[in-house]
């Protein structure tokens, strides 16, 4: 029997899916509609991110590796190997998947600070061989990506890029879930809490962390080759970009990462927040400091994010009654040191 | 005749200039209630670590009734049956007390570790578990709130929880109050009843001389005794190795 609070979630759920997929209807110019895209593209990303950032505690802020590889990937595809654009686009998700396997099996044999600074190297390194290996990437110049659809006015293409985007974060999302509430999923979570001890319980720990880094690399690999589609112009610079790790990680703790919609959250605020920079202040640098300070207060104050933040503040202001978790426990363990006293 | 279950075979393990675990030659008999006993810092703890392949020792062999489990990943060492308890208990402090007893489900294919974590079977078995502890009314809450004692025995839970045939405890008595020493000590009896081997590294003498059936004694990282309680009691080499005469 469904319980009241299953239900609420429930059509809170189908509110923001019904509300998302009529919001080209509802933007007043292109303008918004592709800002609107780009924040879809953005939740596809920190969603694909939380596979392996949420589940199992690894921090990377290389993940733009995978943006820029899934990006070039299609493009190339396309235009050196003749593929139709989304064959491309699924057949460059397939190879950067197999890569992923031998980049996690090295990477992932380091934990903590030392993690984050192995995904930020492999970054580094992409983006230099991309811009020297102008011969076959078009280096700095950039590489042109042929639109999928030519005959297309331009915001009938930003709507479908819109739905396209949907579609693929509905994809990831289902996946997070199912991961979620699975063995696999509790065995990854065990990892983010002490990953020895849950070895020692059976848990085979570097075969888990692997399948969630091919899994995130994948989906995110997807969200690069669809924006290579939809943006049509590829620059090493901005697709293997520490910035966008840095985003994918700012949104998704945002949002929370224990939550199946926290990197969704995070990225419609903060991706919101980007392009609203983007048009009041143009390039400016501005947006830099506002992410590193919005970063730092995130993990200074709201660790888990505002998820459970907001979660907070509903119980305390919608069900006094109910106590936290925390205060049942302290009221058990008073009655249990009395019975044992 | 005993079978066997642990055993070691020149077991070493150096720390820099320490040597913790030294060319250690022991076993321990299947079926029973075996002690390791030693002064602080003769190198119990590390003899764990190795024999459960948490870290590598630089020489020497551990087997597993009669297999060769040395240098074996920790998983595999207890999926062959081994499961251990740590000396500063280890739990999931931010998981619910049911999910910690989940995380010891195993299974190997692929359609079962995608099957939902909170399914009927495994859920019944995590109860039975918490309620043969006596914290089964505190499945629903987070870990890091239980007391230290509770969180001793939900990690004993958990361990159970991955039905091992050799339990190997490091000090469960310790930080614990007696009243949970004795439950701890009569589960412990129970279980061995059932068929399970346990080793036990423990401080408390009383609780190791009235429980184990057998005791090897640790000093300087080499096994300087074994054999039973009484015997062990009256062996001159032992009070040495604790009084320091
Ligand atoms: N990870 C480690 N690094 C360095 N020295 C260690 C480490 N673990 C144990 N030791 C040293 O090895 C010796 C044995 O320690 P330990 O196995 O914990 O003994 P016990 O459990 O019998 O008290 C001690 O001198 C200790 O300081
Ligand atoms: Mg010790």
């Amino acid at each position: 029997m469904p319980s009241v609070s299953s239900l609420l979630r429930l059509s809170v759920v189908v509110a923001g899916a019904a509300l998302a997929l009529s919001f080209p209807m509802l933007a007043p110019n292109p303008y918004i509609l592709s800002a609107g895209v780009v924040v879809a593209s953005y939740a596809v990303l920190s969603t694909s991110w939380n596979f392996v950032g949420g589940f199992t505690g690894y921090i990377s802020l290389g993940h733009g590796a995978y943006v820029g590889l899934g990006a070039y990937g299609t493009g190339l595809l396309i235009i050196k190997a003749g593929l139709p654009s989304f064959a491309a686009l699924l057949l460059s998700a397939a190879l950067v998947a197999a890569l992923a396997v031998p980049i996690g099996i090295a990477s992932l044999r380091v934990r903590g600070a030392s993690f984050v600074i192995v995904s930020i190297s492999l970054v580094l390194i992409l983006l230099l061989i991309f811009q020297s290996w102008a011969s076959f990437t078009g280096g700095s110049n950039g590489l042109v990506v042929p639109r999928p659809f030519p005959g297309l006015r331009r915001p009938d293409h930003h709507l479908v890029f819109f739905y396209l985007f949907c579609a693929l974060l509905a994809v990831a999302l289902l996946s997070w879930w199912v991961i979620d509430r699975s063995r696999f999923g509790m065995g990854l979570k065990a990892i983010r809490e002490d990953e020895d001890k849950a070895q020692s319980l059976g848990t085979p720990t570097f075969a888990f962390k692997l399948l969630a880094f091919v899994a995130s690399a994948t989906f995110t690999a997807l969200g690069g080759g669809l924006y290579a589609l939809w943006f049509g112009d590829l620059d090493p610079v901005f697709q293997f970009s520490i910035l966008t790790g840095a985003y994918m990680v700012l949104m998704a703790l945002l949002g929370g990462v224990r939550h199946l919609f926290g990197p969704l959250l995070g990225a419609l605020v903060v991706g919101s927040a980007l392009e609203y920079f983007k048009v009041e202040y143009g390039s400016t640098q501005l947006h830099l400091v506002a992410t590193g300070l919005l970063l730092a207060a995130v993990v200074l104050f709201m660790p888990d994010g505002v998820i459970p933040a907001l979660s907070d503040v509903y119980n305390r202001l919608f069900r006094p009654r109910a106590t936290s978790i925390r205060e049942a426990t302290a009221a058990e363990l008073r009655s249990q040191e009395e019975v044992r006293g | 005749m005993t079978r066997r279950s642990v055993e070691t075979v020149g077991l070493t393990k150096a720390f820099g200039g320490v040597v913790a675990v030294d060319d250690a030659t022991v076993t321990f008999q299947d079926g029973k209630i075996n002690a390791l006993i030693g002064p602080n810092g003769s190198g119990k703890t590390t003899f764990f670590n190795c024999v459960t392949g948490m870290i590598k020792p630089d020489a020497g062999r551990a087997m597993y009734r009669g297999q060769d489990i040395t240098g074996r990943s920790p998983h595999r060492i207890a999926r062959a049956g081994i499961g251990r308890s740590f000396q500063l208990c280890r739990i999931f402090p931010r998981m619910t007390v049911l999910d910690n007893m989940l995380v010891a489900v195993r299974t190997t294919s692929l359609r079962a570790q995608l099957a939902n974590s909170h399914n009927r079977s495994d859920l019944d078995r995590a109860r039975g578990w918490l309620r043969r502890v006596g914290i089964d009314h505190l499945e629903g809450v987070e870990a890091r709130n239980l007391s230290y004692g509770q969180q001793k025995l939900l990690e004993l839970a958990g361990v159970l929880m991955g039905d091992p045939e050799t339990i190997m405890l490091d000090e469960p008595a310790g930080g614990v109050n007696p009243a949970l020493i004795e439950r701890i000590a009569a589960l412990v009896r129970q279980l061995n009843k059932e068929g399970r081997t346990f080793l036990i590294v423990e401080h408390n003498m009383d609780l190791v001389m009235s429980l184990s059936d057998h005791v090897v004694v640790f000093d300087r990282g080499r096994p300087i005794a074994a054999g039973p309680p009484p015997v062990i009691r009256a062996d001159p080499r032992v009070l040495e190795a604790y009084l320091g005469v």
